[in-house]
């Protein structure tokens, strides 16, 4: 039975996406609790298969039992593991906020934004579990799909940012079905195990190499690393606030998820070291997206354009540790996927609160908001804690390991970013910080005191509990940082390393 | 933009003008892709699905999965039109 | 050299459409005409591969014509690998080419929420008006 939760993780949310529309046409108020049910389901599917693997190791699931690579092969192993319990509790997190929101900002729009959101979540996990290269295009583009409709129904400069997304999103799909393609040539098979095995003696071929390159530039595309991140700003920042939460904490992730499959799995870490130097390119192109995304993040006044940034800059985090391609940097990518998760989640939930009140998010109205929504404010202290990296949230942890990492590899510049960073993380999140706790607004004459006139004003209760929610998990995160990666994450690193 | 686009198609073209050479012959029956893992979709194919056709046999049968992913691509773009372009008309109540 | 082009001329068919759809999706500025080298681009990936899986001598489609009754009580009758072609990048064709149409038809949706919006589709006229309402 256990192993049977890696199938419904996909099938539950794909069945539940094609009978949304039935249940929302009959019903327009069912579309709700309909997909927060669902998603429940999936977070406990995923703890399923979390618990299958920490109990019995990998499995496989072969699906319509034909052995790979005939068939379609489930690999379930640590990582994918980790990965899909991120990618439901954000979805259940996200799910159960957008009530309130989706019924401000877009009405009559709610059955298909429900059937797409359920969508989106099979399209991730369909990424995330495969173990099969195609299957990963034909997952891939169910969630880009999904993700192209529901950022061109946000604010007004929505639609353009879509399409600029289209464009970048299918050539960078396009590029990876090009590099399996060429793998499919060199070695007949795509079963990513099976590759694995063919490829080390053909590891001088120069069409292997081709594919190497193709795969992980349309990969990079994807996972909006600098400087192919262009679509990322806009497209997180004029979105709606609830698709905004829901995107920007999961698609770039996934994406640095396939990176790491791709470069760990597929093909041995020492073919991106040696053979062609994929791993030095990555790292300094990490680097530049960590200094310039956080640069970027400074000079913006609108908070979910200032978050979008960040996001570019914190992918460059992952992407410095993934091609570090040592113990510590592996592990410090790995959590701090993880932390990005949880702390962007959190972040752009608040972002979205904040629309939800006052209309706009422009961070020079935020005069006093921390007297009127003290609870979504200080869950958004919590989120900048982590970015900075402060004990003891996750992101301290995760820094710790990344700069482990590098001093590992021997690299000091990338300690030296790495820290400058920081610094930069400080200056935007404290300035938002600063303008909503001390500013006061203009003295009301004919009161004594301004500040008392402020009443609390919370956003409503089912948007308020997922903000805590996620902020109490960054802090849980932090505080069993270790105890998760002795169970989860020390499995990931191939052996050797 | 047209020299960042030149820019590009000269660098995928160089790259895949360089991936070139180690390619098999077109039309090899004995390259990998040929030899590998089809040989035994063409040789068990009727026997074990009992369908003439092989390539409807891979489709619906060995990679069923991703048959039902593309069905699931089809319904996904039909919901993004509905999402994005249906008005609801005045005086329809909800 | 001229046997590289002769021996490998699939491969250019291919490599020539696909730099001209890669061509079209960056360089050009109206939002239809990017559409229109986007389909482009996915057509020559799909043609990429469907030449992998071809077999010169003789063979043919991967279909069992007129002989299937009489192979289909015997067993593991003698099939001939050689004479059939590859189908297994037709079956991924085949997805390729649907999960292309789908894109196109939601990148026209996109388009048309675009010039409802911005009564045009030139890129730098819609720049130009994204920078003076400060959108």
């Amino acid at each position: 039975m256990a192993t049977h939760f890696a199938v419904m993780v996909i099938v539950i949310p794909l069945m539940s996406a094609l009978l949304t529309p039935v249940i929302g046409w009959w019903k327009k108020e069912l579309c709700y609790p309909w997909a927060v049910a669902v998603l429940l389901v999936t977070v406990v599917c995923s703890i399923g298969v979390l618990n299958q693997v920490i109990t019995g190791g990998p499995f496989s699931y072969y699906l319509g039992g034909w052995s790979p690579p005939w068939g379609i092969e489930y690999a379930i192993d640590y990582l994918n593991a980790f990965v899909l319990i991120i990618i439901s509790f954000v979805a259940l997190t996200v799910g159960i906020y957008s009530k309130k929101s989706v019924q401000k900002e877009m009405p009559e729009k709610v059955v298909p934004f429900y059937t797409l959101f359920l969508l989106l979540v099979t399209g991730l996990f369909g990424i995330v579990v495969t173990g099969d290269l195609f299957n990963v295009f034909v997952f891939l583009e169910i969630g880009a799909l999904s993700c192209y409709a529901l950022i061109a129904i946000g604010r007004d400069g929505a639609p353009f940012a879509a399409f600029r997304y289209i464009i970048m999103g299918t050539i960078g799909a396009s590029f990876y079905l090009i590099g399996v393609g060429y793998l499919y040539m060199a070695t007949g098979s795509l079963n990513m195990h099976d590759v694995a095995q063919l490829l080390p003696e053909l590891y001088d071929s120069k069409v292997v190499l081709t594919a190497g390159i193709f795969m992980v530039v349309g990969i990079s595309i994807e996972m909006a690393l600098y400087p192919l991140h262009a679509w990322a700003p806009n497209a997180y920042a004029d979105a709606p606030s609830t698709v905004s939460a829901l995107i920007a904490p999961l698609m770039t992730k996934v994406a640095a998820y396939l990176m790491i499959r791709v470069m760990f799995t597929v093909f041995k870490p020492s073919f991106f070291i040696e053979t062609i130097p994929v791993t030095t390119v990555l790292t300094w192109m990490a680097a530049v997206a960590i200094v310039l995304g956080s640069i970027y993040a400074i000079a913006q006044t609108d908070l979910k354009k200032m978050l979008s940034y960040s996001v570019v800059a914190q992918i460059g985090y992952i992407a410095l540790g993934i091609g570090l391609a040592n113990r510590y940097g592996l592990t410090g990518a790995v959590l701090h996927i993880l932390n990005e998760a949880l702390t962007k989640g959190c972040v752009f939930l608040v972002a979205g609160a904040i629309v939800y009140k006052m209309g706009a998010c422009n961070i020079y109205d935020f005069k006093n908001l921390y007297r009127k929504m003290p609870f979504t404010m200080s869950a958004f202290l919590i989120g900048a804690f982590s970015m900075v990296g402060i004990p003891p949230t996750c992101g301290f942890f995760s820094k710790i390991y990344l700069i482990m990492g590098a001093i590992d590899a021997g690299k000091w510049i990338f300690v030296a970013v790495l820290l400058f960073s920081s610094i930069l993380n400080v200056v935007y999140f404290f300035r938002v910080i600063q303008i909503a706790t001390f500013e006061k607004p203009m003295p009301d004459y004919g009161r004594d005191k301004a500040y008392e006139s402020v009443r609390m004003d919370e956003v409503p209760l089912s948007m308020l509990i997922p903000i805590q929610v996620m902020a109490v998990g960054i802090l849980l995160a932090g505080i069993f940082s270790s105890k998760i990666i002795s169970t989860a994450i020390q499995f990931v690193i191939p052996v050797g390393f | 933009m047209k020299v960042v686009a030149t820019i590009l198609i000269i660098l995928t073209g160089a790259l895949l003008i360089y991936g070139v050479e180690d390619m098999p012959d077109w039309g090899d029956p004995n390259s990998p892709a040929n030899s590998h893992v089809s040989p035994k979709y063409i040789q068990e194919a009727l026997e074990k699905t009992a369908t003439p056709n092989i390539v409807t046999a891979v489709l619906a049968d060995y990679r069923g999965y991703d048959t039902m992913g593309e069905t699931t691509v089809i319904f996904t773009a039909g919901m993004a039109c509905i999402l994005m372009l249906r008005k609801k008309r005045k005086g329809e109540g909800d | 050299m001229l046997e590289y082009i002769v021996s490998k001329y699939n491969f250019w068919a291919y490599v020539i459409l696909l730099l001209i759809g890669l061509y079209a999706m960056v360089g050009k500025k109206n939002l239809v005409k990017k559409l229109i080298g986007m389909n482009i681009f996915q057509s020559a990936v799909i043609l990429f591969y469907i030449s992998i899986g071809v077999k010169k001598g003789g063979a043919t489609v991967p279909i069992f014509l007129g002989d299937a009754h009489a192979a289909h009580g015997h067993g593991h009758a003698l099939i001939d690998v050689a004479s059939y072609i590859n189908p297994l990048p037709h079956v991924l064709m085949l997805t390729a080419i649907v999960v292309s149409i789908a894109t196109t038809g939601v990148a026209l949706a996109v388009l048309i929420l675009i010039f409802r919006r911005y009564k045009t589709l030139e890129l730098d006229e819609i720049m130009k008006i994204r920078k003076d309402t400060g959108v």
